[in-house]
């Protein structure tokens, strides 16, 4: 049926309450609160420049009363009649000159300098309520209306406060500035329309947004899969590749080692040769039979590379050395092919 | 339009309102004394909403001396709590707020016809605060009453902004998904409303495809967090109150006005349907215009003035809780049966009061005296029924007055029997051509109602050159062929999706009440009127209602999708949990609905009560 909210009213006041506190309003509700706290606010920076300018304007009317006084004494450089008193030498004169020059000199920095100081601040704030005003509409893009406005109200009456705390303050400098001000905030205005249009078109806008938000993040999902994908895959090839130089390698050594042994190989089939060709050149000069049967055994001897002797000679293999007649010294056995006997 | 509840929807609605106006401190009828004095303020929509059930008697019984409005302006009265009742929209809430700045009345009871969102609540709190009034606010309250009821059995959705939930706002093809996501949660709030108020969670059934499931996909989901959310739930036990005592849940049908665009568009032919149709009838207030008698104005004196008078027809009102649902003669008829027997009592009070005055005369008849003394007490008695009566028959005959000369000059007759032939599919004697053509019979829209009704129930689209034909007879009869296009179009879609609504039999009868009538010389002269009697006919909403309560297996009614918010997972299919027939069923068109179908529902009931009695 009817449902007691009373206590949700209650609840809301309190709220509302800790929300004024916390902006500092004691009475006084929302929008007025925060324009109040900003003319409280905008008076502060106000005293500054009227301080610093009455500091300026005490200096130089403390400056003036100084002159006044002395101006009598200063005058009457040239009666030294008068009183002892009143008596100021020339030096005293140039000094006081001198002091009152510097003293202009620095009155008129100090007034230039809160002259600039005060064109610096507008320019400042200009540009702080500008950045404001795009994170606004940043803020409005991403579709939350509700501070954003509050914010904007704010900003709003933070402008309407400045030019009237600029006008008052100093008009001749500042003349042209609130000129300027009003002609940025007609533009600026122009795209607040935009922004409350955007409002008035977000809850399509939402619903676009929000497709493609679903669009995009489908999208991302599928390419982080595929990604995760590729992944694997690489990480396998990696491996396979490792094993795949293991293997290489391995094969590389035994080449190797094979290269060796074939080289080794032929370089005895060299040797063999070498010395089949020089037996064959040789001719026969020891017995023909021998020569030709020693040329015929020889030759089926290393024919057939046995290491067996087909004829019996006496143990060539001369440990004597000596009286080996039948055989030319010029021949050199090779033991390694036939054994003598 | 909703079927029978164990304590009506009417009860209901009237008991929270008067919680309301008692500071929602519930009622107690005997209390003795006198109430509070206060002031209601109130909107348009809290306005609809009142009138129908409260009359300006019933709300000073309540304490209300004052009723405004809240856009008007209002005075400061500082000693009187205020009563306010309005839709928690921006501009009442600002309002609202101003008020409580203007510090107008001394305490402030605020309740929200539907719920209030946070940030206006604390909109409100801020106002509050600023007016230092807080305390001054007493009570604040979101009633659930965002309906209109209009009888005991039947709601509406609102009047104000009737517009925004019409048909034409939901079908037209130019809407925007946020437009239409607007009429859906305006909707869906107040049937939430009817099932806080009702105090029961029914079960939905609504066809696919349609604005109807969206709103049921909705409710079902709004019933559900709200159930889901303990703390708050507004089903609660404390809630049902002492008038619940069926423990079977109620029956939600959920169709589609596209399902059947005839009814809407046919004549009417019962009372309370041809009032609506024919007079300008709101809220249960039928406003007449009448011109005083044109043999009253003397030769050159003022013109004729048209008065305006409005009544009430109300549930108090019995001869139209009897006969709203009759045909038109015989609402003539028993209207003149009623006048007759207020005149024989009339004439028995006269001749009473004559032999008073004669037995002033006489002394000597004491024993007559005794008897008429009885005789007049029980007159003397009943007088005020008898006021009553005359007043009752005076507002009805006027209003029976008004409606039957509406028919004459329109034929709206002929019409009626026309659709009913056509409806049916009986061989049409008339050619439709020559109603359409005849010129003193109907305004063009009737002529364009006829046409309609004849297109969209034919099985075949006429051909091309009758359909010229009968548009330029249309035109000729000063008709807009828009509705055509767009039935046309409708016509298209509907055929791709179903077979095209059959009205069931139904034949008209002529009565020989006619010659009766006549003879009793009665202010009746029904004339050239036909008599017609409907035979009982079941209309597509009937019967898709019949199929779900009874658990009927029908190919319409098979695909239609099954929502049970207090299920733990919503699912998706459209096989009923629940298999018992339902004993209690609420009918909502998406759309609109009608007094005949209404009156068809109501019929269904009684022959079913019947059937199973």
């Amino acid at each position: 049926m009817a449902v007691d909210i009373t206590l949700l009213f209650r609840a809301s006041v309190k709220t509302v309450k800790t929300r004024n506190k916390a902006l500092g309003v004691a009475v006084g509700g929302g929008v007025d609160g925060s324009r109040d706290e900003l003319f409280r606010r905008s008076p502060r920076p106000k005293g500054d420049f009227s301080s610093r300018a009455r500091e300026v304007i005490s200096h130089i009317g403390k400056l003036r009363d100084f002159l006044l006084e002395h101006r009598k004494d200063y005058i009457n450089a040239y009666s030294y009649v008068m009183s002892e008193y009143g008596r100021m030498t020339d030096t005293e004169r140039d000094q006081i000159d001198q002091d009152a020059q510097t003293f202009m000199r620095t009155c008129s920095e100090a007034i230039q300098q809160l002259r600039t100081q005060g064109v610096c601040k507008l320019y400042s704030e200009q540009r702080a309520i500008r950045v404001k005003r795009v994170v606004d509409k940043k803020r409005l893009s991403k579709l939350e209306p509700e501070p954003s406005t509050k914010t904007r109200e704010s900003t709003s009456s933070e402008k309407v406060s400045r030019n009237p705390s600029e006008d008052s303050e100093e008009k001749p400098v500042t003349e042209e500035h609130p000129e300027k001000v009003p002609a940025e905030s007609q533009p600026e205005l122009g795209t607040w329309g935009d922004g409350k249009g955007d409002d008035e078109l977000s809850p399509e806008e939402i619903q676009m947004f929000e497709q493609e938000n679903q669009r995009l993040i489908g999208e991302m999902n599928s390419l982080f899969d595929e990604v995760r994908q590729i992944e694997g895959r690489v990480v396998e090839i990696s491996r396979l590749q490792e094993i795949f130089t293991e293997k290489v390698l391995q094969q590389e050594a035994e080449i190797d080692s094979i290269h060796q042994l074939v080289v080794g190989a032929t370089e005895n089939i060299k040797e063999g040769n070498e010395d089949i060709r020089e037996v064959s050149t040789l001719g026969p000069p020891g017995p023909p039979q021998c020569g030709t049967e020693s040329r015929q055994q020889r030759s089926s001897c290393w024919q057939g590379g046995t290491s067996a002797l087909l004829w019996p000679s006496p143990q060539g293999s001369p440990p004597d050395g000596a009286g080996q007649s039948h055989f030319d010294p010029r021949q050199t056995p090779d033991p390694r092919c036939y054994q003598e006997p | 339009m909703a079927a029978a509840a164990a304590a009506s929807i009417r009860e209901r609605q009237t008991v929270a309102l008067k919680r309301m106006l008692n500071f929602n401190v519930p009622h107690v009828k005997n209390s003795t004394g006198e109430p509070v004095w206060k002031v209601l303020i109130y909107d348009r929509f809290g306005q609809d909403i009142i009138s129908p059930l409260l009359s300006v008697k019933e709300l000073r019984d309540m304490g209300i001396t004052l009723h405004l409005l809240l856009h008007s302006d209002r005075d400061p009265i500082p000693d009187v709590p205020a009563v306010y009742f309005v839709m928690p929209t921006e501009e009442n809430i600002d309002r609202m707020c101003q008020d409580l700045r203007n510090q107008l009345y001394e305490s402030y009871y605020l309740n929200f016809i539907s719920a209030i969102s946070r940030s206006k609540l604390e909109d409100i709190a801020n106002a509050a605060l600023a007016a230092s009034a807080v305390t001054q606010v007493a009570k604040v309250f979101d009633q659930y009453l965002n309906f209109i009821t209009l009888e005991d059995d039947m709601f509406v959705l609102c009047n104000q902004n009737k517009e925004l939930v019409s048909y034409r706002a939901i079908n037209r093809p130019d809407i925007t998904d946020t437009e239409m996501e607007t009429v859906m949660d305006t909707i869906v709030d107040s049937l939430f409303c009817f099932f806080v108020t009702l105090g029961a969670v029914p079960i939905i059934r609504c066809s696919r495809g349609t604005a109807a499931e969206m709103v049921a996909v909705k409710l079902d989901k709004k019933l559900r967090e709200n159930l889901r959310d303990a703390r708050n739930s507004l089903f609660t036990g404390d809630t049902l109150g002492a008038g619940q005592f069926s423990f079977q849940r109620p029956l939600l049908v959920l169709v589609d006005r596209n399902i059947d665009l005839a009814t809407p568009l046919h004549h009417t032919w019962t009372y309370q349907a041809l009032v609506h149709d024919v007079l300008d009838f709101h809220l249960n207030r039928v406003n007449l215009e009448e011109s005083s008698g044109v043999e009253n104005s003397p030769a050159g004196a003022r013109p004729k003035r048209k008065n305006k008078k409005s009544y009430d027809l109300t549930p108090v009102d019995k001869f139209w809780q009897k006969h709203k649902g009759s045909p038109f003669p015989e609402v003539a008829e028993s209207v003149q049966q009623e006048l007759e027997s207020y005149r024989a009592q009339e004439d028995e009070v006269k001749r009473l009061k004559s032999i008073m005055g004669l037995e002033g005369e006489d002394e000597g008849a004491i024993s007559m005296l005794s008897d008429n003394t009885a005789k007049l007490t029980s007159a003397v008695s009943s007088l005020p029924e008898l006021l009553e009566k005359k007043r009752l028959i005076d507002l009805h005959t006027n209003v029976a007055t008004a409606v039957l000369e509406h028919i004459k000059a329109r034929k709206l007759d002929v019409y009626f029997e026309y659709e009913e032939k056509i409806m049916s599919k009986t061989t049409l004697d008339k050619s439709l051509l020559d109603i359409i053509s005849d010129p003193d019979a109907g305004t063009p829209e009737d002529k364009m109602r006829l046409f309609l009704i004849y297109y969209i129930s034919a099985q075949q689209a006429p051909s091309e050159a009758d359909l010229e034909q009968y548009k330029k007879a249309l035109t000729d009869a000063g008709c807009n062929l828009n509705p055509l296009q767009y039935i046309k179009q409708w016509k298209a879609f509907a055929k791709m999706a179903s077979a095209p609504a059959s009205y069931g039999n139904t034949t008209t009868k002529p009565m020989g009440l006619l010659s009766r009538v006549m003879n009793t010389g009665s202010q009746f002269v029904m004339e050239g009127v036909k008599n017609l009697v409907l035979k009982q006919q079941n209309l597509p909403v009937t019967r898709i209602l019949d199929n779900l309560m009874e658990m009927k297996s029908n190919p319409e009614t098979d695909d239609y999708r099954y929502f049970d918010p207090k299920m733990l997972r919503g699912n998706d299919s459209s096989v009923p949990r629940n298999k018992n027939p339902f004993q209690e069923a609420i009918v909502f068109v998406v759309g609109g609905g009608n007094y005949i179908e209404y009156q068809n529902l109501v019929d269904y009931i009684k022959l079913s009560q019947l059937g199973q009695k």
